[in-house]
């Protein structure tokens, strides 16, 4: 009888400690922070659409919607995954009332392009090389009183790791170049998969690959969405806003989740940094 | 129950099972040891570098704590718990199958302490198993590969979310604890198999059901079908063990799944003590 009682009290007790260490609700959540810092606002945004369409590119009717949330979020600059091309980009520009300026990347081998839209009259768009593909980039000062910044909308290979680990590592080359001048930013959709989660797969080479060209990016800048979750359908985080590890205020970092419309597989990041 | 667990752990040492656990480890161990040094050596060479500028794949990173790492976390999911498995299933469907276990139960013990010192002796092979096996590795790793600090990458082997790094006193210490959490986490596979083997009378039986059970519910568990399932499966929240060697360790965390899983355990454990009271035993 006594052991049965021992069992009994041992399970008690095992469930009491469960409850009682059991993470709070809240905080499994995504934590999005809201701390009131704010020089330079940043948006990032693939609006093409999930797998499952025939044309996976942004689509016309969308722009209203991706419009409303740029003017409503009055992000300094935003950097746009899967536009169809400059068409796109004028009828978008057009519904941004005259308050950005924009640019698309010059045809790569890819069907779809990046773009980025700035509010400063005076910013330099620059085209980007990236391999076989270019990403775009824009230089420009948030104020008269902060230092350059260069804002770069980027997308790696959606299908293969490797090809996500070259492109990467060019554009890291790329950037590494320009921030002794600028305060470099890269923003896009990187299609790392690297959940950590429960998940315990086993080594595998697109594992290694996507982990190596995380990691290379993390030596020299930080992940400033990192806190706000997933930003993209099934649970997955692949839109990233790097900026400079001296970055000293973090401010308001948020995966905007009831911004996509149609059949959108990924939601917008908000990262706003301080002088 | 103190003669009781002398004379289960003599049957233990006895049983060539026991025995040829530890063999099959070593053979990892080895095969282990094989893949990583070719693999280390393809990766440190110029052919990894050729195609990519940057790796963190140095020579550096390549030790002998990795090397541990690495096999600890490839063999825990799947080949610890089989071995745990055959020592805890066969302890009372292999007396049964014997013909000793009608004659065990008229001495005068009850048949909760039988068990009890079953689980006992089935928890100290675990314990001795992983002990062995982390032990064997560090060794392993110490005089084929080198010492080092432990770093971690996200993604390969899923501990972090963004690159770290555990200095080597620290991440030996690290071992020392896998041991404690690894053990604990199996304890529920004991259980289970205990179980089993207290309900099917032959111990192919109940190894195959608890092996059979584990399995589907890991594999289930990794289904994206069954996502929503998937945080009420005893499998998840085994993998707890794991914590231990991210570079701060979730402790709140740590202790709310190593609860679980001793609830899981003592729950099966009562069950198991139960229907073994009530049992007819006409073997």
């Amino acid at each position: 009888m006594w052991v049965k009682l021992i069992l009994l009290l041992l399970f008690c007790l095992m469930i009491f400690g469960a409850v009682h260490f059991a993470q709070p609700r809240e905080s499994e959540q995504p934590s999005s922070s809201n701390n009131a810092v704010h020089s330079l606002r940043l948006l990032t945004w693939n609006i093409g659409y999930a797998e499952l369409e025939d044309d996976t590119r942004a689509h016309d009717k969308d722009l209203p919607a991706v419009a409303e949330v740029i003017l409503r979020e009055d992000a300094d600059a935003v950097a746009l995954q899967e536009v169809t091309g400059n068409a796109q980009l004028k009828i978008l520009l057009g519904l941004l009332q005259g308050k950005y300026r924009g640019a698309v990347a010059q045809q790569g081998r890819g069907d779809r392009f990046e773009a980025v839209l700035v509010k400063d009259t005076g910013a330099r768009f620059i085209p980007v090389p990236v391999g076989d593909r270019y990403a775009q980039g824009v230089s420009f000062k948030p104020s008269d009183d902060t230092e350059q910044v260069l804002v770069l909308s980027a997308h790696a290979d959606a299908f293969n790791a490797a090809r996500r680990r070259t492109y990467t590592e060019a554009l890291l080359d790329w950037a590494e170049d320009r921030a002794q001048s600028s305060r470099v930013f890269i923003a896009g959709d990187f299609n790392f998969e690297l959940k950590a989660g429960n998940e315990t797969n086993l080594y595998t080479d697109n594992l290694k690959h996507d982990s190596e060209s995380y990691s290379h990016i993390l030596r020299q800048f930080r992940d400033l969405g990192r806190a706000a979750g997933d930003t993209a359908i099934n649970d997955r985080r692949i839109d990233y806003v790097f900026g400079p590890t001296s970055l000293q205020h973090v401010g308001r970092v948020e995966v905007l989740r009831n911004a996509a419309v149609g059949r959108m597989d990924h939601w917008p990041l908000l990262v706003e940094v301080g002088p | 129950m103190f003669t009781l667990l002398k004379l289960e752990l003599e049957k233990l040492l006895r049983a060539r099972s026991f025995y040829l656990s530890f063999i099959v480890l070593i053979g990892f161990v080895a095969l282990m040891l094989w893949g990583f040094y070719t693999y280390a050596a393809r990766k440190t060479g110029g052919q990894a570098v050729e195609q990519f500028k940057y790796t963190y794949e140095s020579k550096q990173y390549f030790n002998g704590l990795t090397f541990a790492l690495y096999s600890l976390l490839f063999s825990f999911t799947l080949l610890l718990p089989i071995f745990v498995s055959m020592s805890a299933g066969s302890q009372i469907a292999g007396e049964a199958r014997a013909g000793t276990l009608r004659m065990i139960c008229t001495r005068p013990i009850s048949r909760a302490s039988l068990i009890m010192s079953k689980f006992l002796v089935t928890a100290f092979h675990a314990a001795l198993l992983l002990t062995f096996f982390i032990g064997l590795n560090l060794v392993i790793g110490l005089i084929f590969v080198g010492w080092g600090n432990l770093e971690l990458y996200p993604g390969p082997l899923n501990l972090v979310d963004a690159p770290g790094k555990i200095m080597r006193d620290e991440a030996l210490m690290r071992f020392g604890y896998a041991v404690l959490s690894g053990t604990w986490a199996l304890l529920v596979i004991a259980a289970l198999a205990l179980l089993c083997s207290v309900v099917f009378d032959s111990p192919a039986q109940a190894i195959v059901m608890t092996i059979a059970v584990y399995l589907t519910l890991y594999i289930v568990g990794r289904v994206e079908f069954f996502e929503h399932l998937r945080p009420y499966f005893f499998t998840t929240d085994m993998d707890f063990w794991r914590d231990v060697f991210k570079p701060d360790i979730p402790w709140q965390n740590l202790w709310h799944y190593a609860a679980v899983c001793g609830a899981y355990t003592t729950g099966l454990l009562l069950t198991t003590v139960i229907i073994f009271e009530r049992k007819d035993i006409v073997t």
